[in-house]
């Protein structure tokens, strides 16, 4: 089902190097006492009805991206470009009403909705915040949407609590498609659920993408998730991207030894099949310190001195506009396994 | 309009607990009661039926005596006016409330001098006070005055609080610093020893002290209040909200408002005993409401004086516990019943 998506297909969502720095405060005058550097760099392009997948650790600043690029944060810098406007350069008006077609799934169904609501006010929101149809059309409406992410008309008298996890992140669906948005941003939108449930909701994602031409940025710390969603695949570190390639190379060539890492470290179902070994020791390093060069140098097995000081920079690995790598050694072709 | 389920639950288990459940019927009767006060203690009749007309006195315009054939144009005394319709037998009577006696007046009599000790044939069933007014009726009255006044009290601070903190909380940054500033210089002033001092230079009526004492007494609201929305507001629902477009507006008053009114209903029985404390030490020290104004902590103040007359203190100490402990039980009982801990999981 990830066919490669023809190139001529128009860019809906274009990030520009996108920085955001958390100020940290302390003392009776809330001084800034340092800064945590969530999101420091970021640029990618997301195509009409294509699925960008970014994954990597927790902590890596995957929430902060999905979230500053909704203009939910206020970006430190950089431009998000969407629909060809620059988020940061419209009026708050016209900001409000573009938020009808870039909406956000969160990983939290039940934080993320109102727990004093039913599901039927829940769903009623999108359209009384933007003073659409009238009651019997917003009922018609609500009803529809139920039944698009396979619940009953039962289920709109009911509160978030009477539903079980899978179903509330369906609510969670329901609300965000509402408006009809263009793009999606479904910020780990299964890893809460249990994994029995977590396909269900994947492929309700995919035929609501076949059905309507969404594009989604499809956050998650699980690089079998993430693959299973995307076209093509964005690998982050300490809120930076490392490498950027179409789904299937990533698994079938990682570049960035960081990448290798993660993927060797996905549980192989094949049992006659060598278990890779963990390659990925020690802790993230704190986006409140990272460290200078490359940012991965303090956990990298195939660190040169050149990396702790030097920071590579995000670049076309071997000619091919689809792939990028920041790492010094990417053109050794070195495995780490 | 679907009462929330957690919100249910609440209410749900305030009921079950009965002493705070009951208390909280106690004092609404008697909130209810002391509003209809003149129908029960009072000096003008219910009603008198005189030369087959029939008058209702209790509320309107005073009567004069003329009316009912007496020689004099101020307020008919209704005690005398039942004495005479029974003395001299008639189709006219009167029916008095059960203490025919306003809080005001003062009963003299010719041979003896007030404090006088509780009659059940005088109907003064407390007895009366140092100056002849019947206690009873200035325990009603004075219990009507010190649950509105602390009523006022309430909604004046929960207004400025529940605005203010929710402004601090949710718009944080220097605004909220600078108000987180405020309140707490604002905490450290002696709120008593102003009013007193203020007091000495004019005489406050109901307004003034109320207004003085809402202008002190609005800080603690205020911090529960921005804390609570603080938290509120860096849920994942009004993330989700903002990002449906929902003004700012739309988020307080429809979502963070509902959410936190838990929080401060808790907080309200105890503001409610507070003020009627404060009410009544300022009275007791004579820098509360103006003479002759009804009032527990003049009572107070009399009886410690007048320790012989023992009807006074015993009176309006037995009316204080009780009135108290019945708020206190209500406020322990909605605290348990609301406790914000026992419902963060939902699970
Ligand atoms: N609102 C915030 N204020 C301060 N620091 C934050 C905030 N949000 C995230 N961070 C920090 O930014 C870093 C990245 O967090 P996040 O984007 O949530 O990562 P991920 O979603 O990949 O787990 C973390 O160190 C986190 O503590
Ligand atoms: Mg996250």
């Amino acid at each position: 089902m990830n066919a490669p998506i023809p190139p001529q297909n128009p860019p809906l969502l274009s990030v520009i190097d996108l920085k955001m720095h958390f100020p940290v405060r302390g003392g009776v005058l809330k001084k800034t006492k340092g800064t945590i550097y969530a999101l420091d760099g970021i640029s990618f392009t997301v195509r009409e009805g294509e699925t960008l997948g970014i994954v990597g650790e927790s902590g890596c600043g995957k929430t902060t991206a999905g979230r500053t690029i909704l203009r939910l944060y206020p970006p430190t810098s950089g431009s998000v470009i969407f629909e060809g406007k620059d988020l940061a350069r419209i009026p708050k008006k016209i900001l409000r009403e573009t938020r009808r077609r870039m909406q956000m799934i969160f990983q939290d169904p039940f934080e993320s909705l109102d727990a004093r609501q039913t599901v039927y006010e829940i769903l009623e929101e999108p359209f009384l915040i933007h003073g659409m149809g009238n009651p019997t059309e917003r009922k018609e409406k609500i009803h529809q949407l139920l039944d698009t992410v396979g619940l009953q008309k039962s289920a709109a008298s009911l509160f978030p609590h009477e539903f079980s996890g899978g179903q509330r992140q369906r609510i969670g669906i329901a609300r965000a498609i509402a408006l009809n948005p263009r793009l999606i941003v479904c910020d780990e939108p299964v890893s809460a659920l249990d994994v029995s449930i977590q396909s269900q909701i994947l492929n309700l994602l995919i035929e609501l993408q076949r059905e309507r031409g969404l594009s989604y940025l499809f956050i998650s710390h699980n690089l079998a998730v993430v693959k299973y969603m995307s076209e093509s695949i964005i690998v982050m570190y300490l809120g930076k991207i490392v490498e950027h390639a179409p789904a299937e190379l990533i698994y079938q060539n990682p570049v960035h030894p960081y990448t290798q890492a993660l993927i060797s470290a996905i549980p192989v179902p094949d049992p006659t099949r060598k278990r890779r070994r963990a390659l990925l020791s020690g802790d993230l390093p704190s986006p409140r310190n990272p460290p200078a060069g490359c940012r991965f140098h303090t956990r990298c097995p195939l660190v040169l001195d050149q990396c702790r000081r030097e920071e590579p920079l995000l670049r076309c690995h071997e000619g091919d506009p689809d792939r990028r790598v920041a790492c010094h050694r990417s053109t050794e072709g070195i495995k780490i396994w | 309009m679907k009462i929330d389920p957690a919100t249910l639950k609440k209410i749900k288990r305030f009921q079950s607990i009965k002493r705070g459940y009951y208390s909280l019927i106690a004092i609404s009767l008697f909130i209810v009661l002391s509003l209809f006060a003149e129908l029960f203690i009072n000096s003008r009749a219910l009603l008198v039926r005189y030369d087959g007309r029939y008058y209702f006195p209790t509320y309107g315009e005073m009567i004069p005596g003329r009316v009912f054939g007496f020689d004099y144009d101020y307020e008919t005394n209704y005690r005398e006016l039942q004495k005479r319709f029974r003395e001299a037998p008639s189709d006219d009577w009167a029916l008095m409330p059960l203490v025919p006696y306003n809080p005001y007046e003062n009963d003299l009599r010719q041979d003896d001098y007030p404090p006088f000790p509780p009659s059940f044939t005088e109907k003064h069933f407390l007895g009366t006070d140092t100056i002849g007014r019947d206690i009873l009726s200035r325990l009603l009255y004075g219990f009507r005055t010190a649950i509105l006044f602390s009523l006022a009290l309430l909604f004046a601070t929960y207004g400025v609080g529940i605005s203010l903190g929710c402004l601090m909380g949710y718009l944080g940054g220097r605004f909220d610093l600078v108000f987180q500033r405020v309140i707490e210089i604002w905490t450290n002033v002696p709120v008593l020893y102003v009013i007193i001092i203020i007091s000495s230079i004019l005489v406050p009526n109901a307004m003034i002290l109320l207004l003085i004492m809402a202008f002190f007494g609005w800080t603690s609201i205020t911090w529960i209040m921005r804390t609570a929305t603080y938290k509120e507001k860096t849920r994942e629902y009004v993330l989700a909200l903002k990002a449906l477009g929902a003004s700012d507006a739309r988020i307080i008053f429809k979502h963070i408002l509902p959410n936190t009114l838990s929080i401060i209903v808790t907080f309200a029985p105890f503001a409610l005993s507070s003020g009627i404390v404060a009410l009544t030490s300022l009275d007791y020290l004579g820098f509360g409401l103006p003479a002759p104004t009804p009032s527990w902590g003049e009572l107070l103040q009399q009886g410690w004086s007048n320790m012989d007359a023992w009807w006074i203190a015993s009176a309006v100490i037995s009316a204080m516990i009780l009135t108290l402990l019945t708020v206190t039980f209500v406020g322990e009982a909605v605290r348990e019943a609301f406790d914000p801990k026992l419902f963060t999981t939902y699970e």
